[in-house]
């Protein structure tokens, strides 16, 4: 039987696959990114269908008693690993602005 | 001996009102004045290239620790000996510049600090307090006010001092690598008129700045970068 939750996750699965492929559509993605997004979201929507395929893997490997500990912890790593990534770039695209905007203000010196 | 090229370097963002007539009164003391427009909305490098200065205009706002770093850079190309940095809105006297030139015999560097009174904003003044101590306990270097714009210091000197910081911050980052580099400096009174209590260092900045300077304090003498 089906569970509420599991049939969100796979509202939300089939919704993410709809975004991925629009943002293929308006080549905002190229056909690797677009493929690996896919795969991602047809994996996230099999674990939210069958949860005990990762038994092995979470009760055995990892010690831990429920599936959803699992994706608790899963997701705040990836979350931590987000805001890093994504402050790696502001600050590189940061840099980069400011040379840019720098070394214009002095080619077009004028007096 | 050869005269001293001294050059102004007047950042301002949205000082369209005030910068010409602070061009006009600062060219009477120096021999070349580098207007840096950070992304202003106003007219301020209109008003500025009216003057027959040299303007350089950021295409977007980056702050002030941006735009002075941009003219000061710019002055080295044009071969300066002495950077005077004063602000665009008004508030520093240029009748001083030549007490700051004199000062900088003996010293590479010489910072500007206003004289307690009233008329600075209670929030500036305990700001001012706090991250003096600061500077003092981090760096060794004794100022009354670290947050004081009006600076001179000599082309040898910008290359050590030159900061990374883009906003306010960067002031208290020139303190940061003046002990570092265990630079000479001399600090000297002036007078200053508050012409908006918006402007400035705000608390948030301040909390910035000494976070900062504990983190420039960690992260040793790689603050000083190359001038491209």
């Amino acid at each position: 039987m089906f569970l509420g939750i599991q049939v969100l996750g796979l509202l939300f699965g089939l919704l993410m696959l709809y975004i991925t492929f629009l943002n293929y559509k308006r080549k905002e993605f190229t056909i690797k990114e677009y493929l690996f997004w896919v795969i991602a979201w047809i994996i996230f929507m099999f674990v939210a269908s069958v949860p005990s395929a990762l038994d092995f893997l979470v009760m055995d490997l990892l010690n831990l008693s429920r599936t959803m500990d699992f994706f608790i912890i899963v997701g705040f790593m990836f979350l931590i690993a987000a805001v890093f990534y994504t402050y790696t770039i502001v600050r590189r695209m940061q840099q980069k602005v400011e040379k840019m905007v720098r070394e214009m203000a002095i080619e077009r010196a004028k007096k | 001996m050869m005269k001293k090229k001294i050059f102004a370097i007047i950042p301002g963002y949205n000082e369209g009102k005030h910068v010409g007539e602070v061009i006009a009164n600062v060219k009477k003391y120096v021999d070349n004045i580098i207007v840096v427009d950070d992304g202003s909305k106003d007219d301020t490098s209109l008003a500025a290239e009216k003057e027959k200065v040299f303007v350089l205009k950021h295409i977007i706002n980056m702050g002030k620790g941006a735009a002075m770093k941009t003219g000061c850079d710019f002055a080295l190309s044009k071969a300066a000996d002495v950077i005077i940095a004063i602000d665009a809105d008004g508030q520093h006297e240029p009748a001083e510049i030549p007490n700051f030139v004199s000062a900088l015999e003996g010293a590479d560097i010489v910072f500007g600090y206003r004289k307690l009174s009233g008329k600075m904003p209670f929030v500036l003044r305990f700001g001012n307090w706090f991250i003096s101590k600061s500077a003092r306990l981090l760096y060794g270097v004794d100022l009354h006010d670290t947050q004081c714009g009006y600076r001179a210091f000599t082309s040898l000197a910008y290359k050590k001092i030159r900061w990374r910081a883009l906003d306010y911050s960067m002031e208290s980052e020139m303190i940061a690598n003046t002990g570092k580099h265990k630079l000479r400096y001399k600090e000297i009174p002036i007078q200053t008129i508050y012409s908006d209590k918006y402007k400035g260092t705000t608390v948030i900045d301040g909390v910035k700045i000494v976070f900062n300077m504990f983190l420039w304090k960690i992260k040793g003498k790689k603050g000083a970068l190359k001038c491209f």
